[in-house]
């Protein structure tokens, strides 16, 4: 298994100090990613899906339960490790694309290799393959203020590509996009799934965008059940 | 991310606030620039005032004081370290006067060590250095001294009354090597001379002094000649006498201005009782350290208060920059590389600023010594001001460094908190911010 989650409990603390309140959002989670698979979890706005995808991304630490990536214990990392093991094994891609508005679609996408260190030559030839590949070449100069929201996502796309991550997060990468667009970017997935071998794990509230990855998890007041899928791609 | 990529990043937040960043660094500009250019009026005046006492001494000369000075002193004298020379000076406690035909001066003979004050830059314009008892050295105002009095009289009797037009003194103009004058010693109590005369030869002049104010018109012989005065004196003195005729002056010379003080530390240990420039210069040396200390911390006060600048600049940067910060983070950026990038930006801030302030400090400070003895002089009426050399303002390295040192730690120091707090950014909150 390329991910192995274990148990994983997570509350929150509401109310004002002194009177808080503990909240569970994530009881008892357990399930498991392959290799190459794409798994969605679709649930409710509220129903702790994004938590889930903070705990397993090392944004949250869970209250109890155990994270294995890549035979790796990730949920006991501290803020250093979990930001140097993002770097190399996960892209993240975003409900609002979450693009640094100071920098071009270009350096938008080139940002990780900087911070992993790359020379500038390997990273001028790195990004303009891959964002030949995703079709961004004719706006690689652009702002992100100057594209469209399809436009916007597909640079949030190959940021996400670009170090050759096993595993791509994707927070509601359709919620911002037109049926249209959101067709286009759900079939980029499934080829990058297909060529490239990257495991997705899809959060959303949509259940046709769910309905479309290999395996479905349906995320309900904390509890999450796995799901048939009848129109898997 | 290398470091290259580091710097760009700055560039390019600087880039998007120009105006915020520049009145940060001109803040800074001012505040480094202020506390340099203050510090510089004590460096300046320390200065002018060592140069007024250096300019009119010989910087490396200790005298000695005590009651029995002689060669064998003057012999351990020369075995202490960075001495140079030691030279004994003997001079007559009599009435003297020297006569060459019809002129006379009342010469003042000094007894020393040729060899020793050649070390010490004694030099002849011309002749040689005595080789027997009455052979000397006269100094090279020895000839303008030797005036003929009677005509002198003769020239003043003639000025009408009241007139105060000064004659011109008839003194002597011819060749002095090889000439032979008559030396008497006399009586400072009655102010006559004694009958017995002593004939001396002139057979060196000795080079103009280095300073240009200083008139040398003494005699200098060998200490052969000692006994031979003395004889004169013990004869022709009609008292008792119980003072020696020569009384003796030991001058130490070190090698160079730094060595002065612990010569003189180390002959004050021996016992001798001793003056150099040194004792003079170690107090105002004090007394300007304690004040360029106090004109470099009002200085620093300044800084501080640019610091709240950089302070408020780096803390709305890392506010307005909440987001990005927390898609870097989320995507791999290190929390200490966060932080790197933000004190950088705030050390960026502080080093233009010091730069800048060391180019402008270093501009008010040459515009102030050129125009401020100009204003001074004109203020107080004296022309001639601007002509003393006073120094208003100098920057010494030490005083950059000291500023440098002091602005760059401010800037980073205000930066600091801000960078901790970027670190501090809690990556889902921030990924929730709205555009």
């Amino acid at each position: 298994m390329l991910i192995t989650v274990q148990d994983i409990n997570h509350s929150f603390l509401i109310g004002r100090k002194g009177k808080e309140s503990n909240v569970p959002v994530l009881k008892n989670i357990s399930f498991s990613v392959k290799q190459g698979e794409i798994v969605s979890i679709v649930g409710r706005s509220g129903s702790g899906k994004s938590t889930l995808l903070h705990i397993l991304a090392g944004f949250l630490k869970p209250d109890s339960g155990e994270i294995v990536v890549k035979d790796t214990v990730t949920s006991v990392f501290n803020e250093q490790q979990s930001a140097q093991f993002r770097l190399e094994n996960y892209g993240f891609i975003f409900q609002n694309f979450q693009l640094m508005p100071g920098l071009t679609a270009f350096e938008n996408v080139e940002l990780p290799l900087k911070l992993k260190g790359m020379n500038r030559h390997q990273r001028k030839d790195k990004v303009q393959q891959l964002m030949k590949h995703v079709g961004l070449q004719s706006v690689q100069d652009h702002y992100p203020n100057e594209l469209s929201g399809g436009q916007q996502q597909r640079v949030s796309i190959a940021r996400a590509l670009i170090t050759d991550p096993p595993i791509i997060f994707a927070d509601e990468p359709t919620g911002s996009l037109d049926s249209e667009t959101e067709q286009e970017v759900l079939e980029l997935i499934q080829t990058l799934n297909d060529t490239r071998d990257i495991t997705f794990v899809i959060i959303t509230h949509d259940d046709e965008v769910a309905q479309r990855a290999d395996r479905m998890y349906r995320m309900h007041d904390g509890i999450l059940t796995e799901e048939g899928v009848p129109n898997a791609v | 991310m290398q470091f290259k990529d580091q710097i760009d990043f700055i560039r390019q937040h600087i880039k998007k606030n120009k105006l915020r960043v520049f009145m940060t660094v001109l803040a800074a500009t001012m505040g480094t620039a202020f506390l340099i250019v203050l510090a510089s009026v004590g460096f300046g005046i320390h200065d002018t005032m060592r140069s007024l006492m250096l300019e009119n001494r010989l910087v490396t000369q200790i005298e000695v004081y005590s009651d029995d000075l002689g060669a064998e002193e003057a012999e351990e004298m020369k075995g202490i370290d960075h001495v140079k020379a030691v030279v004994m000076h003997q001079g007559a406690n009599a009435m003297q006067q020297a006569s060459l035909g019809k002129y006379t001066t009342h010469g003042n003979l000094l007894v020393t060590d040729f060899k020793e004050e050649a070390k010490v830059g004694f030099a002849l314009a011309e002749g040689r250095l005595p080789e027997s008892t009455y052979e000397v050295v006269v100094g090279n105002g020895f000839a303008e001294s030797l005036i003929d009095e009677s005509a002198a009289e003769k020239l003043a009797e003639a000025l009408p009354e009241g007139s105060e037009e000064e004659p011109e003194i008839p003194s002597y103009k011819g060749e002095l090597i090889g000439k032979t004058f008559t030396y008497q010693l006399g009586d400072y109590g009655t102010g006559e001379l004694y009958d017995d005369k002593t004939e001396l030869t002139i057979v060196g002049v000795a080079k103009k002094p280095s300073k240009d104010w200083l008139v040398d018109n003494k005699i200098y012989a060998d200490a052969a000649l000692i006994p031979e005065l003395e004889k004169i004196y013990k004869q022709d003195k009609k008292e008792e006498v119980t003072d020696p005729l020569f009384s003796s002056m030991l001058y130490v010379y070190a090698d160079v201005l730094e060595n002065v003080k612990s010569v003189t530390s180390e002959l004050k240990d021996q016992g001798y009782n001793v003056y150099s420039i040194s004792e003079e210069l170690d107090q105002i040396d004090v007394f300007f350290l304690a004040l360029k200390a106090g004109l470099v911390f009002v200085g620093t006060i300044a800084i501080l208060i640019s610091s709240i600048g950089i302070f408020n600049t780096m803390t709305m940067a890392v506010t307005e920059r909440t987001r990005e910060i927390g898609v870097m983070k989320a995507i791999g950026a290190q929390p200490k590389l966060i932080q790197r990038l933000f004190l950088m930006e705030s050390a960026w801030i502080g080093v233009v600023g010091t730069v800048l302030a060391i180019i402008i400090s270093y501009a008010v400070s040459l515009v102030s010594n050129w125009l401020l003895p100009i204003i001074v002089g004109a203020a107080i009426g004296e022309e001639d001001f601007a002509e003393l050399n006073v120094t208003f303002s100098v920057i010494p390295w030490q005083l950059v460094v000291i500023a440098s040192a002091i602005s760059l730690t401010v800037a980073i120091v205000s930066g600091w908190r801000p960078a901790r707090k970027a670190t501090r950014i809690d990556v889902i909150d921030a990924l929730r911010r709205e555009l």
